[in-house]
């Protein structure tokens, strides 16, 4: 297959912040795809929110093209994968599409815990790695030092590894080149029959769902029947192409190549990142291995804000929703917030950045409730429930235990934090697996976490912990038995259901004092007072009390002061608005995401 | 004719308080004061070309800043030139603010000459350190003798500007300033409770957390002490911060709290015409009332009056029944009605003192 010796398919994985994003533009400009002037920052990350973020949520995949030293032309594949520990299994795929995976580690921070995880997935894939040093321009880069440090880690020979800095623009050249060398080139018989992988999927509003894919062996086209293997679904092919970058249809795609299929398929969900693409009248004899079905490890409900359609917010959810295959949705109801929906994410960030796009994007103003993972209570009757709203959990007569997911957390700081480090996971009841000293001064730590002790606010605990060095990397191993009591919030005596959480019994206290002092501040002064109370069952656990306010009223009121203070009085007025009545108290909508930002220093 | 309030504003002080939001300087040249005055005899005569033969004046208040900082020949220029360009009613209520130290006897004398009827004295306290804490430049015998003063050169009218709830303030002492004011005899106290406006130092020093606030219920306990001290003295308590003698209350005041037509002149002045609100800048603005503004404006300014509001005026005045307007919002009173806050009668709808304490949330319903 002679036109594969000259096709590269790679993706770049690095540590967040450490350039890549920077780096996958440097080498789209230096392979004439785009000129420098069309560039906007940070080509592959095209979702406003990930340029903000600085991180890549959803992939991107462009198709270049390089002139190479030996006076070959290149086709080069450049998979981008998202960076964050939420999309692991996104990674894992995209991974799986290449044959090489160029590793971008910042000369001045050196390896971190998600450079490793993202190099282990490389590993497990088979790839070549083709190390690179970036951020070489800058005064604080040790390169030789960063060079060991992965040589001893990884244990991949670095001796040649490009020096760049893709903010400058230097040592490009030579990592394009280290491409063509060290990457080798795919192989697969395009006669054969069609194997091909979904690395990603995305709707567009013209053509439906575009899959974008790795093609193993065998050829598709337009007119073919293909066959989701996994979903076990069947669609006509109405389109095929390449990324160049923007959609440009080609004949075919040929064992080797890497680029789109279009074939009538409505909602992402039917194409599922990691499963495999099959002829239906000829199939493969077997999956390509890997294919997981998402999990959404946490939940949380969404409620349209006071004076926000119901209807607006499931329009929108739907749009995003066939986007996004990891994201769930269902109606639900709450006593306290009315009609909403119950939503799943792979974890905090997910849910964060679903919650900024309806906002953004949709322009509506939602509620959201306390996180939740996904417990499993077990009943006397010894039959099992998957609880992921508290407010669902059963009477507490009717449990005989509740389990909780627990991830293994693999975290990498500086060495002089890990004490600090070592406590915080001791508080948030992890248990040491063990810990490694590695090159550069740092250290890994093993942790098993509780899964509800990681989405709170972990990841900035551990950031504020480290001055920002620490990194974290978690995945989901297993159910735990564990006492966890079911925390509920009272205002003025009356229960607010969507303030309800489960949470673990030594953390029961601590949290509904945090809860009932965050509460005092935020819930404005009544004519009355407002008790609030943290309660488990019967017993209230913690108590606050707003006290009623005496005093509300313009002392002065003359000719000019007439217009200022009718406006005072409209802000006043819409600011009630905006609250929640609970009973006789109000409630502003912050309150509900204020209870979730919990400071441990409190 | 209808009749028509005049505002003058002089935008000088002789120092600048640290609670003051309005818009005023401290220190000005003599030819400062002179161009001001020359741009408010224009502009007094352009209104009046305007609005001169449709109003007859019955009101004219000349405020600040500090309008005595003048010397006292611009103010009788002043008034030549509104009695000029205006029809002033004989028996108009023609005020004046003035600031304790800037008062003199022969001042004081040719205000009086000038036409000034009702002399308006700045002291906000009786006690030096509450007078210190303020900012203010003068103490509690600068004004006993211009009070004194001012008795002497004829002024038969005159109003206290007192204010409680300074920092450092107590019950006692605010007992004291009171006791001392009811018995210096003003026909007309007003009585503030301290505001912290945006862009004064005192705002400032709140956004840092170094204002040093009295306590709500110690304000309002001070607040209703002033009322029940003011009615045993024979005072009527009739705005949420103004007491006076029977019959002296403020008529250019109430305009403002009963929807009256009133021109506002010079820099800041705002003016209320036939349904239109306009200022000057640099608080610039003309905004034409709606029904909902208009209707909502006349209870929310009506409130503030003791005696409230009357459904026979709304009608007189709009058109239509009250709660068929704000029937809607009825239910939103309820509460406050039967917490006796809101005070509902045959007639019309008032705030108790109680309703004043926290007329905000009342009057919020209403816009």
């Amino acid at each position: 297959m002679d036109y594969q010796k000259y096709i590269r398919n790679f993706s770049i994985i690095a540590h967040i912040d450490h350039g890549k994003s920077t780096l996958a533009d440097r080498i789209i400009e230096n392979t004439g795809l785009v000129a420098h002037r069309d560039m906007k920052e940070q080509f592959l990350d095209n979702m406003d929110l990930e340029r903000e973020r600085g991180i890549t949520i959803k992939l991107q995949t462009s198709r270049l093209v390089y002139k190479a030293k030996d006076g070959n032309e290149y086709i080069f594949n450049l998979i981008d994968t998202p960076g964050h520990v939420d999309f692991t299994y996104e990674v894992s795929r995209s991974l799986a599409a290449c044959e090489g995976a160029v590793l971008v580690v910042d000369a001045t921070q050196g390896v971190e815990a998600q450079t490793m995880a993202n190099v282990y997935l490389a590993l497990d894939e088979d790839l070549e790695i083709v190390p690179c040093l970036n951020k070489i321009d800058l005064a604080s880069a040790r390169p030789e030092e960063t060079k060991e440090e992965i040589e001893e880690l990884i244990g991949i020979d670095c001796e040649e590894a490009p020096l760049v800095s893709a903010k400058e623009g230097i040592g490009i050249e030579d990592l394009l080149e280290a491409v063509v060398h060290t990457v080798p080139a795919p192989s697969g018989d395009a006669d054969g029959k069609l194997k091909a992988l979904i690395f990603d999927s995305v709707y567009d509003n013209y053509k439906g769902v575009v899959i974008y894919t790795r093609i193993f062996d065998g050829q598709v086209k337009v007119g073919d029947t293909i066959r989701l293997m996994n979903t076990k679904k069947k669609y006509e092919v109405t389109e095929v192409g390449v990324m160049a970058p923007g959609h440009v249809p080609t004949k075919a795609l040929r064992a080797g190549e890497v680029g789109y299929i279009v074939a009538s398929i409505k909602q992402v969900r039917d194409a599922r990142v990691g499963d495999t693409i099959t002829m239906d009248n000829d199939p493969c004899d077997e999956t390509l291995p890997g294919y997981k079905k998402v999990q959404s490890m946490v939940y949380c409900g969404i409620y349209p804000a006071e004076g926000e359609k119901y209807e607006g917010v499931k329009d929108a959810l739907e749009k995003l929703q066939v986007n996004d295959a990891a994201f769930l949705f269902e109606p639900e109801t709450s006593t306290a917030l009315g009609f909403g929906f119950r939503c799943g994410f792979l974890g905090l960030l997910h849910m964060e950045i679903i919650v900024e796009r309806l906002e953004r994007e949709f322009g509506l103003a939602v509620v959201t409730t306390s996180p939740s993972v996904v417990y499993k209570v077990v009943l006397n009757d010894g039959s099992e429930q998957m609880i992921q709203n508290p407010t669902n959990l059963p009477d507490q007569t009717e449990i005989h235990h509740i389990e909780e997911p627990i991830v293994k957390a693999d975290i990498m700081i500086p060495k002089e934090y890990t004490g600090a480090i070592m406590e915080l996971c001791q508080e948030r009841r992890g248990t040491m697996l063990h810990m490694e000293y590695v090159a550069g001064n740092r250290v890994q730590l093993h942790y098993e976490l509780p899964l509800n002790e990681v989405i709170y606010d972990f990841f900035d605990a551990l950031k504020s912990k480290t001055r920002g060095y620490g990194s974290l990397d978690y995945e989901f191993i297993r159910y735990e038995r564990s006492q966890l009591v079911k925390l509920d919030v009272l205002l003025n005596k009356d229960l607010v259901d969507a303030f309800s959480m489960i949470v673990h019994e030594s953390k029961a206290y601590n949290r509904g004092r945090f809860v009932c002092e965050k509460l005092k501040e935020i819930i404005p002064m009544h004519q009355f007072e407002v008790p609030i109370q943290a309660a488990i069952g019967q017993k209230v656990i913690a108590r606050e009390t707003v006290r009623a306010y005496r005093k509300d009223v313009i002392a002065k009121c003359y000719g000019g002061d007439i217009s200022r203070k009718k406006k005072l009085l409209e802000k006043q007025k819409e600011g009630k608005k905006r609250m929640r009545q609970f009973g006789k108290v109000e409630v502003p909508q912050e309150a509900f995401t204020a209870v979730l930002k919990y400071d441990d220093n409190k | 004719m209808k009749k028509l309030g005049i505002y003058i504003h002089v935008p000088f002080c002789l120092a600048k308080c640290k609670y003051c939001g309005f818009y005023s300087h401290g220190g000005a040249t003599d030819a400062e004061q002179a161009a001001y005055v020359e741009s408010l005899v224009n502009d007094i005569e352009e209104y009046g070309r305007v609005y001169g033969e449709e109003y007859i004046v019955d009101t004219v208040f000349i405020g600040g800043g500090t309008p005595s900082i003048l010397p006292s020949p611009y103010i009788g220029e002043i008034l030549d030139c509104v009695r000029y360009h205006f029809t002033v009613a004989d028996d108009a209520e023609i005020s004046m603010e003035s600031n304790p130290k800037t008062l003199t006897y022969e001042n004081l004398l040719a205000y009086r000459e000038a036409g000034v009827n009702r002399l308006s004295i700045g002291v906000q306290s009786l006690d030096d350190d509450c007078l210190k804490a303020l900012g203010r430049v003068h103490t509690a015998a600068d004004f006993r003798r211009n009070f004194i003063m001012a008795r002497e050169a004829g002024f038969d009218n005159i109003n206290m500007d007192l204010m409680f709830a300074i920092p450092g303030h107590t019950p006692e002492t605010w007992e004291k300033t009171l006791d001392e004011a009811i018995a210096l005899g003003p026909e007309h106290i007003s009585f503030y409770s301290l505001q912290i406006e945006e862009g004064t130092p005192f705002y400032d020093m709140y956004r840092r957390g170094e204002f040093d606030q009295v306590p709500d219920d110690i304000d309002r306990e001070m607040y209703h002490l002033a009322i029940k001290k003011l009615k045993e003295a024979g005072y009527d308590h009739y705005e949420i911060s103004n007491a006076a003698r029977p019959g002296r209350e403020c008529r250019h005041n109430l305009k403002y709290w009963s929807m009256e037509d009133y021109l506002g002149i010079g820099p800041s002045a705002s003016s209320y015409m036939k349904g239109i609100r306009f200022a000057e800048a640099p608080f610039m603005e003309f905004h034409e009332n709606t029904f909902e503004d208009e209707t909502s404006e006349f209870v929310f300014t009506g409130l503030r009056k003791t005696s409230g509001i009357f459904f026979d005026d709304f009608r007189e005045r709009f058109g239509r029944d009250f709660w068929d307007v704000f029937g809607d919002r009825r239910e939103e009173l309820v509460p406050y009605i039967e917490s006796g806050q809101l005070v509902e009668t045959e007639e019309g709808l008032r705030l108790s003192e109680e309703g004043f304490d926290i007329s905000n949330a009342i009057m919020a319903v209403f816009v």
